[in-house]
C-alpha cells in the first residue's frame, strides 16, 4: 500500500465517522458504549486495512464491523438492560393530540424496544442511506428479510408512538398537509 | 446520507403513502428516526477518536522505517 492510499484511507475513515458512531449509538442506546464500539471498530478497521479494496464502499465495510463487533461483544457479555432513565414502561405513550409534541426523547425510547434485528434495518435504510441491497451485505441477510423487517419496525414504532391512524394527525387536515409540504415530503 | 437519497426516499414514501389532506404515517417516523440520527452526527468527530488515528498511524510509520533500517543492515 503506498503513503497515498493510506492517506486515503485514513480521510474516508474520518468522513465515515460521524455516521458510524450516530450507528453504534442507534445500536447501543448509549453514546459511552456507542464509542468504545466506535473506537474497537477503528482499530479493527486500521488493522485490517490490507483487506479493504480501494474504491469499494467503506462506509458499508465499516459498519459491517461495527455491527459484528457489537454483536460479538453482546454475546460475551449479554445485552445489559438498557432503560438508564429507569421510568420508561408508562410514560411514554403519546396521545394523538400530543403528535405535534412528540419529541426525540420519546422516539429514541420507542426506538429502543424494537428487536435488534428490526432496529438496525430500519436504522440502515431510513437513517443511516443505504439502500436494501447494502443493508443486506452489512447484516449477511437477504433483501428480502431486510425489508420485511424494515416494514415491521416501521409499524412498530407508529403504534408506539400513535400515528398509526389518519384521524391521529394534528389539529386538522390542512395544518397537516402544510406540515408535510414544510417537511419536503 | 446525501440530499439526493433522501429526496429519493421522500419521494417513494408520498407515492406510497401520501392521502390527500393526511400526513403519510411513515414519513413521520422517518422524519423523526433521520432526526434522531442526524442529532448525533452533528455532533462530530470526539477528539479521542482524532488521537487514537493520530497514534494508529504514527506506530504503522515508526513500524515501516524501523523495518526498512533492518534491511539496510
Amino acid at each position: 500500500m503506498t503513503e497515498d492510499d493510506d492517506r486515503g484511507f485514513k480521510r474516508d475513515l474520518l468522513a465515515s465517522l460521524p455516521n458510524l458512531r450516530a450507528f453504534a449509538v442507534s445500536l447501543t442506546g448509549r453514546h459511552d458504549k456507542a464509542d468504545d464500539l466506535v473506537q474497537d471498530t477503528i482499530m479493527k478497521a486500521w488493522a485490517n486495512q490490507t483487506s479493504f479494496t480501494a474504491g469499494t464502499n467503506m462506509r458499508a465495510w465499516l459498519f459491517t464491523i461495527l455491527r459484528n463487533e457489537f454483536y460479538s461483544q453482546m454475546r460475551k457479555r449479554g445485552r445489559e438492560v438498557q432503560d438508564t432513565d429507569g421510568v420508561f414502561s408508562e410514560r411514554f405513550s403519546v396521545h394523538p393530540e400530543q403528535y405535534g409534541r412528540l419529541d426525540l426523547q420519546d422516539f429514541r425510547k420507542a426506538l429502543d424496544t424494537l428487536p435488534d434485528d428490526q432496529r438496525e434495518a430500519i436504522i440502515l435504510v431510513g437513517a443511516a442511506g443505504f439502500a436494501y441491497e447494502e443493508a443486506a451485505t452489512i447484516c449477511g441477510c437477504a433483501v428480502g428479510t431486510i425489508k420485511s423487517r424494515v416494514s415491521r419496525a416501521r409499524t412498530r414504532l407508529q403504534e408506539l408512538l400513535g400515528v398509526s391512524g389518519e384521524g391521529d394527525f394534528g389539529p386538522d387536515a390542512g395544518h397537516a398537509a402544510i406540515t408535510a409540504r414544510a417537511f419536503g415530503s | 446520507m446525501s440530499d439526493d437519497n433522501r429526496k429519493k426516499q421522500d419521494m417513494t414514501l408520498s407515492q406510497h403513502d401520501m392521502k390527500p389532506g393526511s400526513v403519510p404515517p411513515n414519513a413521520s417516523i422517518s422524519r423523526k428516526l433521520r432526526e434522531f440520527y442526524d442529532a448525533v452526527q452533528e455532533e462530530g468527530i470526539p477528539d479521542r477518536f482524532l488521537d487514537l488515528l493520530e497514534k494508529l498511524e504514527n506506530a504503522e510509520r515508526n513500524a515501516q522505517s524501523q523495518s526498512q533500517s533492518v534491511k539496510v543492515k
